[in-house]
């Protein structure tokens, strides 16, 4: 029969039981929404982590201590133990299509002081001039190897009531008790190597140069000599060089002063941006399918509610299926009649719930403060998702419907 | 004449030996061996107690229900073997349904309930509607159009039945008990217009109970225990 005399039909059956059928729509529009909130939400997360991560430091292979069990926690004792030596550090420098290696390490403060004004800072980084590219430098310049001299980041800038600029001299109170007194010649909006170091933007980060002020050394296993000696290493390299650089430096990982002293249990391993990204994405994909999964329950009780309602209504509408049969509907057409009615409550639904779960996602995108992300699979998905839920819901009753004898339903009252 | 006289040429329905019995703690024979044609522009009343088998002959005819033996053929169609679609086509262009209880869809308006046989036949919307509002007309419900089952009198609404069962002009009017639900006027009414149907050159099988109502017709088949016992034909002066 004519599609569009279905639709109409149907159209009819569901605005002549109005209460009904919005609350039927509602059980759908929620179910959806719902799907659409999660599934927009992590996609906004999962984007702007990414664009974070990925953009930046897309050169960079971090090589860190950690842990061989794959089972077991991923920090402990090996962790944050000073294991690359400078002799490590050289070897990398020689590996082809590396351009720097940046050795980085922590220097332990209880506070920093300026103008009279103390702040609390538990840690300084410790790290070379190469560190600074000229895109993060906000103002000044890097700092010099051997000088008295300090960058900081631009939460570190206004930390201070007096806000600190260029020029300006600060004092590190030193974990050991010593105090430093060193002049900021830079601001900067990140650095290279950072691992991660986009999420440090949110703390204050002080940079000092390893000379003179870093002093953890360990001996060198290979060397036998004291070295200074770092808990991590970052290497950047040329941008078509990342895979077969990657592939050298794990050989060295491999036989390097780090792997020999890090304890029994622990290995060097050496990851590229590319890594790191695919791990977050990887968890906030399987957190994103987790919660929407829930959602997709929120969907299946709506489709009870289509079946339901659609089986209610095949039985009321006993006599009217006799009438059709009478006047010449087969038992496809009082399916079809049926089905629509179902597939039309899911659609509603779908075409209500889509926008309003991609606003409260929007919303919750603004409250995260991260950039809203499209999920146009997951809203094909949801669409496809009312869709179905209408044809799985209805079919059973439309079934029930094409096979009402019309003797039987002519007489029925 | 008699109905078995007609020839096959020009009969719009004929039932052969038709048998048809139903399990109901037992077996109950509704019709046995029955044998029946109409001939074209006929107007026969089947008449005969509950439970004669005057329903199951008319579901027969009306391609609600299949034969167990024999065969029934309407507008040249044989129904015993035909698939439940093929049924379906038939009861749709080759048989008019008028009910005791009117069975009109209550949403649907009397343009939309006399253009339904028309949607399942597949004619195009404005055709269909067209062809019901000429209907309509015939059957003087010409400024009704647009009403609802509910907005219409008993004799309106089996007055838009009729226009329904006549809309894809089918070869036969099946009416069971078509005044049964109507006062005693509009009941005459009512028959006036089959009469009027008929006179246009219709067939119509009437179902009653009444023999003042079937003696409208040419004929009377009585019908009792599943068996044609006499077929009357009426006398017109009595009309």
């Amino acid at each position: 029969m004519d599609p569009r005399e279905t639709l109409r039909i149907a159209g009819r059956s569901i605005r002549a039981h109005r209460l009904r059928s919005t609350l039927t729509v509602i059980g759908i529009v929620i179910g959806i929404a719902s799907v659409v909130v999660f599934a927009s939400f992590g996609a906004s997360v999962e984007a702007s982590v990414i664009d974070d991560i990925g953009g930046t430091d897309a050169n960079n292979v971090y090589l860190l201590p950690a842990s061989t069990d794959d089972e077991g926690p991923a920090g402990g004792p090996g962790l944050g133990q000073p294991v690359f030596t400078q002799h490590d550090i050289e070897q990398l420098r020689e590996v082809e299509g590396v351009e720097t290696v940046l050795p980085r390490g922590i220097v332990q403060l209880s506070a920093v002081e300026h103008d009279g004004q103390t702040v609390a800072q538990r840690q300084a980084t410790a790290t070379t001039p190469a560190t600074f590219d000229n895109d993060s430098v906000v103002a000044g310049r890097g700092f010099r190897q051997g000088a008295a001299e300090l960058v900081i980041n631009e939460r570190a800038a206004v930390a201070f009531p007096g806000n600190l600029s260029v020029g300006d001299e600060v004092t590190l109170q030193l974990a050991s008790g010593d105090r430093e007194t060193l002049t900021v010649v830079g601001i900067v909006s990140g650095t290279r190597g950072g691992f991660l170091s986009s999420f440090g933007g949110v703390q204050s980060r002080y940079y000092l140069p390893t000379e003179p002020y870093y002093r953890t050394t360990t001996e060198s296993p290979t060397l036998g000599v004291d070295q200074k000696a770092y808990p991590q290493v970052t290497v950047t390299t040329a941008p078509t060089a990342v895979q077969s650089a990657r592939a050298e430096i794990e050989a060295y990982a491999a036989e390097s002063d780090a792997t020999r002293l890090l304890p029994a249990g622990f290995e060097v391993v050496v990851q590229t941006s590319g890594d790191v990204v695919e791990e977050i994405q990887d968890v906030i994909d399987r957190i994103t399918r987790f919660v929407t999964g829930i959602a997709v329950i929120a969907l299946v009780v709506g489709a009870i509610g289509i079946a339901n309602i659609t089986l209610v209504s095949v039985t009321e509408r006993t006599k009217e299926i006799g009438i059709m049969k009478a006047v010449g509907a087969t038992n496809r057409d009082t399916m079809q009649l049926f089905l629509t009615e179902a597939v039309l409550l899911g659609g509603i639904g779908a075409v209500v719930g889509v926008p309003l779960g991609l606003l409260v996602g929007f919303g919750a995108a603004v409250y995260a403060e991260v950039s809203f992300t499209l999920p146009i699979n997951w809203i094909v998905f949801s669409v496809a998702m009312g869709v179905t839920t209408g044809v799985v819901a209805g079919l059973y009753p439309a079934w029930r419907a094409s096979k009402v004898d019309p003797i039987e339903a002519l007489r029925y009252e | 004449m008699t109905a078995t006289e007609s020839t096959t040429a020009e009969a719009v329905v004929a039932l052969s030996d038709v048998r048809k019995t139903y399990e109901l703690g037992g077996t109950v024979t509704a019709l046995d061996d029955v044998s029946l044609s109409l001939a074209e522009g006929s107007y026969t009343a089947v008449m005969g107690p509950s439970g004669s088998g005057k329903s199951t002959l008319l579901n027969l005819i009306g391609g609600l229900d299949t034969p167990d033996d024999g065969s029934v053929r309407v507008g040249g169609q044989h129904l015993g073997a035909a698939s439940e679609r093929d049924r379906a086509a038939v009861r749709g262009t080759e048989i008019g349904f008028v009910f005791q209880t009117f069975n009109l869809m209550p949403r649907l308006t009397a343009v939309e309930n006399v253009a339904l046989p028309l949607v399942f036949d597949g004619w195009d919307r404005t055709e269909r509607l067209d062809r019901a509002r000429e209907v309509l007309d015939r059957v003087g419900l010409g400024d009704r159009y647009d009403h609802e089952p509910a907005q219409l009198s008993g004799g309106q609404r089996q007055r838009v039945a009729i226009a329904r069962a006549l809309a894809p002009d089918p070869s036969i009017l099946l009416a069971d008990e078509p005044t049964g639900n109507v006062d005693t006027e509009t009941g005459a009414g009512i028959m006036a217009l089959l009469a009027e149907i008929n006179n246009a050159g219709n067939s119509i099988l009437l179902v009653s109970h009444s023999r003042r109502i079937a003696e409208h017709a040419e004929r009377i088949v009585h019908i009792r225990d599943g068996l044609i016992e006499e077929i009357e034909t009426v006398t017109p002066e009595v009309a």
